[in-house]
């Protein structure tokens, strides 16, 4: 256009922006902009893969210092404070500071690695057993002070306190199936206690070690007749506040029985439920750890911190999978929920989703049966993907024009709606299966999947905090279990979780517990979906925080933070 | 005037009372309830259990009895305990409205603060550019969704100056300086969202009142732009403007609870939705009440602002 033209002049004169003009403006404006935008996501996308970051943090070889605040900006919030009630992480990521259990875990700087289940004494010094397993005699740390707060006053930690706290666990909530299996308990002296069990149990030890089945104050239970308002325990953390949404303040017990522990003076956790608004508290600062899901975030926050300290937390299980209403048709032919697992490409999720930083799907710890991870192909023929097969299977078993069927889940978290659009994509494809998906809200999902009366499919959980091959075992898969959501029924699976229970060699159980994995995996019992692996993330200044396999620091892993400090 | 205020205030009781129903029929037809919620994570509870708890706290009443006892607690000022945390509720409301009142107050003036002027600006340029950028910023606002617009706002403060609100809300008695750190950016992101409708309402207004026989006359008098403008004009045409301020409580409260959870503020957004997510009845039947009572109450304030701003309007 000549330079100057008699509208151009026009405008000038008048000084006016023409209507059309300005449009025109504002629209290459925008597609300047919008190039501009989608040029730097362009750039994000083409950003070299993701370092290598260690599966592991070793402990640091300085002496550690005392003092100083840790935060956290916390997705969750407590629903309650009674762990008689929930098993939430929300209570959890500081439940196991306040309260100490009979045995536990090993902390970050006592484990060998992230594996190491090895159990140790918490508030139990020494823990045996009868030969029949079904007696167990636990004698407690002398010394050992409840924390030095009304209306407990610092008193001594006795076992009838831990006998009253198991008998109210199994009196009603949500531990009651792993203390009902108490069939009695005595305190023969002050600090022993024997556990009698109605069956034999070699693991029994390591449902006490969940990080659940902490113990708390005898007198707040009879004095407030719940724990909703107060958490008193002999941890080594004192609960100084507790304001739902807002904050979580855990103040140093002076009196914690590991003298000159814990090193930290406070650790807040703040409530910050948008996930943005937590990377932008760990991004300035505010927030001293925080757990990412992708390689890409961690890039991405590498550059504007680039002193980050990052463990690449490899799961040992996947919490999720497809729920299939086993007990009747169609899903209660094998040959239907075997076709259905081959015509789903787990690697593709793993790599599209998790963007390759993601587990293919198992729900035993594999922790507990081989040495390393498997990988898709290790998980045996029906969880291939073969789609070919998959519909000869299907066919065979009578439906070769597949079937009408629904899903229902909930979001736990973005990446699952991908992964469930694409199972409904694979199973239109590949089997002509139409699934119809309802996206729920998390109490009418929970309602629905626990009641275990739907038809078709759910997107089917196993709690999150369970450490123990029991739990893992037995609890999600007996059929007579409270907890066996996926509808597991298999007298194999019955026989081999309750013989497992009586085995007390290390090397039978793994044998065994790799019978069971067989047994669901070859059944397709439960069928897992991959599951993001994740990075656990630091300011440059924490030492000895790393998690351990199944309890992420800043979730059910929280008790290690007892021996964390800060360098600076 | 008085038997204006009592007339409408006898209407506002049907009002409440048809809330009241819709809300508490509401709630008992969502699946679920809040023990359910509750157990959530544990998987472990047997049928047994969860119904003593149910028992224990109510649930297994028959409704028409529940809706009774919800109703006199509410007329009797103590709406009761909630479910989920056995926190009373006069508690929870006591901490969470200060938070949400705050919020809304501080955004309501940015709105019109960012507002007003720009609206009059946009009106006596009509068609120059600083009408089109006040065009295209109002448009903004009413395009751009608070969850948006707040987590740019947070990831970009992040990262170019290192800095965003401190989380963990604190009152504005204990620390003022934190407590304004803590709400301007979320009342600005509100508040811009506001400001949008205001601002072309106040456009348009102004520019029909410019139109009017008395505002030529005032310019025939000689009397300075200011004056025409902001003492003959902008009076008159504020009507419209504070109707729609009135009206944008309820889409404030609404963003409050995007904005609130952006920005970590435990207001009464959060306290309802997770009450609503948790099936924590008698809080969420409670904060609906809360929340339909203020704005009926608003629109009284609304309708008897009229008469002050135009001397010509009488309520009999």
């Amino acid at each position: 256009m000549p330079a100057d033209t008699p509208r151009r002049i026009a405008v000038r004169k008048h000084k006016h922006v023409n209507r059309r003009d300005f449009l025109r403006r504002v629209g290459w404006g925008g597609v300047g902009a919008t190039a501009l935008v989608a040029g730097a996501g362009q750039a994000r996308a083409a950003a070299p893969a993701a370092a290598t970051y260690p599966d592991w943090i070793p402990a640091s070889p300085k002496p550690p210092k005392r003092g100083g605040v840790l935060t956290r900006a916390s997705a969750w919030d407590p629903p309650v404070i009674d762990p008689r009630l929930t098993q939430s992480v929300g209570l959890f990521q500081f439940a196991g500071l306040t309260s100490n259990r009979l045995v536990r875990h090993p902390f970050s700087d006592e484990a060998a690695g992230p594996s190491d289940l090895t159990l140790k004494g918490d508030l139990a010094e020494s823990w045996t057993a009868s030969p029949d397993h079904r007696v167990w005699t636990f004698k407690l740390r002398q010394g050992v002070r409840w924390q030095n707060v009304p209306p407990l006053n610092g008193r001594d930690l006795v076992a009838a306190d831990v006998k009253y706290c198991f008998e109210a666990y199994a009196r009603e909530g949500v531990q009651a199936f792993t203390f009902q299996e108490i069939e009695g308990m005595e305190t023969p002296d002050k600090y022993t206690l024997r556990v009698h069990l109605h069956t034999s149990n070699v693991l029994f030890p390591q449902n006490l070690a969940e990080p659940v089945a902490v113990i708390f104050a005898r007198e707040v239970l009879e004095e407030d007749g719940d724990l909703k308002k107060r958490m008193l325990g002999t941890g080594p953390y004192i609960l100084k506040e507790h304001t739902r949404k807002v904050r979580v303040v855990l103040q140093r017990n002076p009196d914690y029985f590991d003298k000159g522990r814990p090193y930290v003076d406070e650790y807040v956790i703040l409530s910050t439920p948008d996930a943005a608004t937590r990377l932008a508290a760990f991004r300035t600062g505010q927030s001293d750890i925080i757990w990412l899901a992708s390689p890409s975030e961690v890039e991405t926050v590498r550059k504007t911190n680039p002193a980050i300290v990052v463990q690449s937390y490899h799961n040992t299980l996947a919490p999720f999978g497809l729920a299939l209403a086993q007990d009747r048709p169609p899903f209660n032919d094998v040959r239907v929920r075997r076709a259905v697992s081959m015509a789903i490409d787990r690697q593709r999720q793993v790599d599209t989703v998790y963007e390759g930083h993601g587990i293919a799907g198992w729900g035993v710890p594999y922790i507990y049966y081989r040495d390393k991870a498997p990988t898709v192909k290790d998980l045996g023929p029906w969880w291939q993907y073969r789609p070919e097969e998959a519909k000869r299977l299907l066919a065979e078993a009578g439906h070769p024009r597949g079937f009408e069927t629904t899903l229902f889940y909930y979001e736990y978290f973005p990446q699952m709606t991908s992964q469930v659009q694409l199972v409904q994509q694979e199973l239109k494809k590949n089997l002509n299966i139409d699934v119809k998906i309802t996206k729920l809200d998390y109490t009418t999902y929970y309602g629905r999947y626990v009641e275990g009366k739907w038809d078709g499919m759910s997107w089917g959980f196993q709690s999150g905090h369970a450490v123990g091959l029991d739990e893992r075992t037995y609890h999600y898969m007996h059929s007579k279990s409270t907890k066996n959501f996926f509808r597991v029924n298999d007298p194999v699976i019955d026989e081999l979780t309750t013989k497992l229970r009586r085995t007390p060699d290390r090397a039978e159980q793994r044998a065994l517990t790799r019978k069971i994995v067989d047994r669901e995996f070859d059944q397709v019992l439960r069928m897992w979906m991959p599951y993001d692996n994740g990075f656990l993330v630091f300011q440059p200044h924490m030492r000895n925080v790393a998690a351990g396999a199944l309890r992420r620091t800043d979730g059910y892993g929280s008790p290690t933070i007892t021996r964390s400090w800060i360098d600076k | 005037m008085y038997k204006y205020v009592i007339r409408r205030l006898l209407f506002a009781l049907p009002v409440l009372l048809l809330s009241s129903l819709i809300v508490f029929g509401l709630m008992r037809v969502m699946p679920g309830d809040a023990l359910v919620a509750l157990m959530g994570e544990s998987g472990n509870v047997g049928q047994r259990e969860l119904a003593k708890l149910r028992t224990d706290l109510g649930l297994d009443r028959p409704y028409h009895e529940q809706y009774l006892i919800w109703v006199w607690q509410m007329v009797s000022l103590n709406p009761g305990d909630s479910i989920f945390t056995n926190e009373p509720i006069a508690v929870a409301l006591k901490k969470s409205i200060p938070v949400t009142l705050e919020l809304a107050t501080l955004a309501m003036v940015l709105g019109l603060v960012i507002a007003i002027p720009i609206g009059v600006l946009s009106a006596t340029r009509q068609d120059t550019p600083s009408d089109y950028v006040g065009r295209v910023v109002a448009v903004s606002g009413l395009s751009l969704p608070d969850f948006w617009l707040g987590t740019l706002v947070i990831t970009f403060a992040a990262i170019w100056f290192h800095w965003i609100p401190p989380i963990g809300y604190v009152s504005f008695w204990e620390s003022p300086w934190r407590n304004l750190q803590q709400f301007l950016l979320p009342a600005a992101v509100l508040g811009f969202r506001l400001s949008a409708a205001t601002m072309r309402m106040t456009r348009s207004t102004v520019l029909e009142v410019l139109r009017e026989d008395y505002v030529r006359t005032a310019w025939a008098k000689g009397l300075e732009r200011r004056i025409v403008v902001y003492k003959h004009a902008l009076k008159n045409a504020l009507i419209p403007v504070v109707t729609i301020v009135g009206g944008q409580m309820a889409t404030l409260l609404a963003g409050a609870v995007v904005v609130e959870t952006i920005f970590a503020l435990p207001g009464m957004g959060r306290l309802t939705v997770e009450a609503i997510l948790f099936r924590d009845y008698p809080v969420v039947q409670t904060n609906v009440m809360l929340v339909a009572a203020t704005l009926v109450t608003l629109n009284l304030l609304v309708d008897l602002t009229y008469a002050w701003l135009d001397p010509r309007i009488r309520y009999r």
